[in-house]
């Protein structure tokens, strides 16, 4: 991606609310055609971004640049860029039809010429074409989600920005219109932005994620590698269940270690971050052993949870069913992993986070 | 769960009750404008129907009706286009004066109107403008545009703020968003602050009785007729006001029915 020049470039992006600071000063380059994810908790500063982008709020500092074109000091009616809301806004007082013919209203596109290009874009969406003249409230919560990405798409953006869009939708639909999004992202070969709490559906459709804390990008990169290698334990936490050990120069408490281990975290201090699926139970060889006491078991469908207490702390452990503790709670286990599955987060790091 | 038989039964006595209460009245006076005797009395001996005919050839009749449709009909358009934009400031915009916008537009309706009425007459006489049916407006308005302002803002409270953000984000310049998206949905709530406007200006008596001057509107007359001079003319004319009510509450409800049925599809 960096070899290209971005689509969209933002740098030293600052908006401050009376005393509160909700971005400091944050950098990012889009790759034109990427799907990026910005994932953060609440009040990380997400939703402030994606207005900064779309031009609903002013930036206190930095520049936001679209190609070769400065944006930020254009309004929002003029920028070549469409967000689909959290709440779809879709106007109740119109049609499908209109409502997706909007944008195109407002360019002065003749009606003929507007309704072909609603029913091209229902087509797209997989929605019936009778759906042209339905009243909004007619339609189901997918069905307005698609209506939404049409209307956004009638837009024809050079970026489209998402916020948070399905966040009101039940599980199963959300599944499905998650994959349905990537898929149109692949048809159209369009930039996404899509601001999201929930990681699950960043890992599902992104190229990569921006993983946002406290008004700053904590880690940008693809899912795999943020999974893999994170750079805090804010980030491990946030990717999913994960095991912390403490490393102190070399040595983990608690936990024996191989000598190829030994070689590797030789004089190093930090965080060991291990994901409960590399811990296996009674390994006949390992890097890192330790011993630990079934605490609490779990059922999850083809998988089995663990919680374990050691002396290296409470550790949580996933296994396949067939691999399961025969005992139960209080059985006595030899815990291990491979010096592959485990990633370091070094002292300094750890500690400024 | 099932209500026993007594219970319903002295549920819709109640009914019957409130419903006679509150309307008896009004055909009682529907009663006497038919009554042939000169003098209000019970039971009617001899109906007649003539004393609608002389309501509406008299002189003075046609000029009461005209000078209230005038006041009433101006008070209407001024709330609807005060009330929208009051309720924009209300509602949904956020400023820098707007809590205490918020409360001082709705101290005129916790005047009494009486009070009201004579402030704005000693008003008035300060300025030095002669009390008319044209003062009358304004006094109308002190009192009803506030209202207006609350019932639009009713509507403007559950407005949706994205769905002007998104209409702008797709390109709208200000008075499109206006046009496009604010207006078509304020509108029902506009429709009905109108219908109120026109039937409280309407049948307004005391701001009009002090600030109408040397002309007089349908309750004032009603009110003066009533004092000296009952003639079975006044509870025609009195329903005549009622028959101008119901003709524009029905048209209202006419339009908001259109409006809600039409727009979609055009």
């Amino acid at each position: 991606m960096s070899d290209l020049s971005p689509i969209l470039r933002i740098s030293a992006l600052t908006k401050t609310f009376d005393e509160f600071t909700a971005l400091h000063g944050i950098d990012l380059d889009v790759a034109e055609g990427e799907f990026l994810a910005i994932v953060g908790p609440s009040g990380s500063g997400k939703t402030t971004l994606i207005r900064l982008l779309v031009g609903m709020d002013d930036p206190t500092g930095g520049a936001i640049w679209l190609r070769d074109q400065r944006i930020d000091v254009i309004p929002a009616n003029k920028r070549p860029t469409c967000m689909v809301f959290q709440s779809l806004a879709l106007f109740p007082h119109r049609t499908v039809g209109q409502n997706i013919e909007f944008p195109l209203k407002l360019r002065g596109v003749k009606p003929g010429a507007r309704k072909e290009r609603a029913l091209e874009l229902l087509d797209l969406l997989r929605l019936p074409r009778d759906y042209y003249s339905k009243r909004i409230q007619q339609c189901s919560g997918g069905e307005k989600q698609r209506v939404a990405l049409a209307r956004a798409l009638a837009f024809d953006p050079e970026i489209l920005f998402f916020d948070e869009p399905l966040s009101a939708l039940d599980y199963r639909l959300r599944k499905t219109l998650e994959k349905e999004l990537k898929d149109l992202h692949r048809r159209t070969g369009k930039t996404f932005i899509y601001i999201t709490h929930s990681l699950e559906e960043a890992m599902v459709m992104s190229d990569r994620i921006a993983i946002m804390r406290a008004g700053r990008f904590e880690q940008i990169a693809p899912a795999e590698e943020i999974y893999a290698r994170p750079v805090s334990p804010f980030v491990a936490e946030f990717m999913g269940e994960v095991n912390f050990l403490s490393l102190s120069a070399g040595t983990v408490a608690g936990a024996a270690l191989s000598p190829a281990a030994q070689a590797a975290f030789a004089g190093q201090s930090g965080t060991l971050v291990i994901r409960p699926e590399s811990l296996r139970l009674a390994p006949a060889s390992a890097d890192l052993t330790l011993t630990g006491t079934v605490a609490a078991e779990y059922l999850l469908g083809s998988r089995v949870q663990y919680r374990f207490d050691s002396p290296a702390g409470e550790l949580t452990v996933e296994v396949l069913r067939e691999d399961a503790v025969a005992g139960g709670t209080g059985a006595q286990v030899a815990l291990g992993c491979d010096i592959a599955a485990v990633h370091v987060i070094p002292e300094a790091e750890d500690a400024a986070a | 769960m099932k209500t026993s038989r007594l219970s319903s039964f002295l549920l819709l006595g109640y009914g019957i009750f409130i419903l006679a209460f509150l309307y008896l009245p009004l055909v009682s006076v529907g009663l006497a404008s038919v009554s042939k005797a000169r003098y209000l009395s019970f039971p009617i001996r001899k109906y007649n129907t003539g004393w609608y005919g002389e309501a509406l050839a008299s002189d003075t009749v046609q000029s009461l009706l005209w000078i209230s449709l005038k006041v009433a009909g101006i008070v209407t358009v001024s709330s609807m286009v005060i009330g929208f934009l009051g309720a924009l400031a209300f509602a949904r915009y956020s400023w820098r004066f707007r809590k205490g916008f918020q409360k001082l537009i709705l101290l005129p309706i916790f005047f009494p109107q009486t009070v009201l009425g004579l402030a704005l007459l000693m008003w008035f006489n300060a300025l030095g403008i002669v009390p008319s049916w044209k003062t009358a407006i304004i006094a109308h308005l002190v009192w009803i545009a506030p209202i207006a302002t609350l019932i639009v803002s009713i509507r403007a409270f559950s407005f949706d703020p994205s769905l002007e953000e998104a209409a702008r984000d797709m390109g709208a310049s200000q008075w499109q968003v206006l046009r496009e998206v604010t207006i078509p949905l304020l509108m029902p709530g506009v429709v009905s602050a109108g219908l109120f406007a026109f039937l409280l200006s309407w049948g307004n008596f005391p701001l009009s009785l002090f600030t109408t001057g040397a002309d007089s509107t349908l309750p004032e007359w009603l009110f003066a007729k009533m004092i000296s001079g009952y003639s079975p003319l006044v509870p025609t004319v009195g329903m005549l006001t009622v028959a101008g009510s119901a003709v524009l509450v029905a048209a209202g409800l006419i339009l908001a029915w259109a409006l809600k049925r039409l727009r979609p599809t055009t």
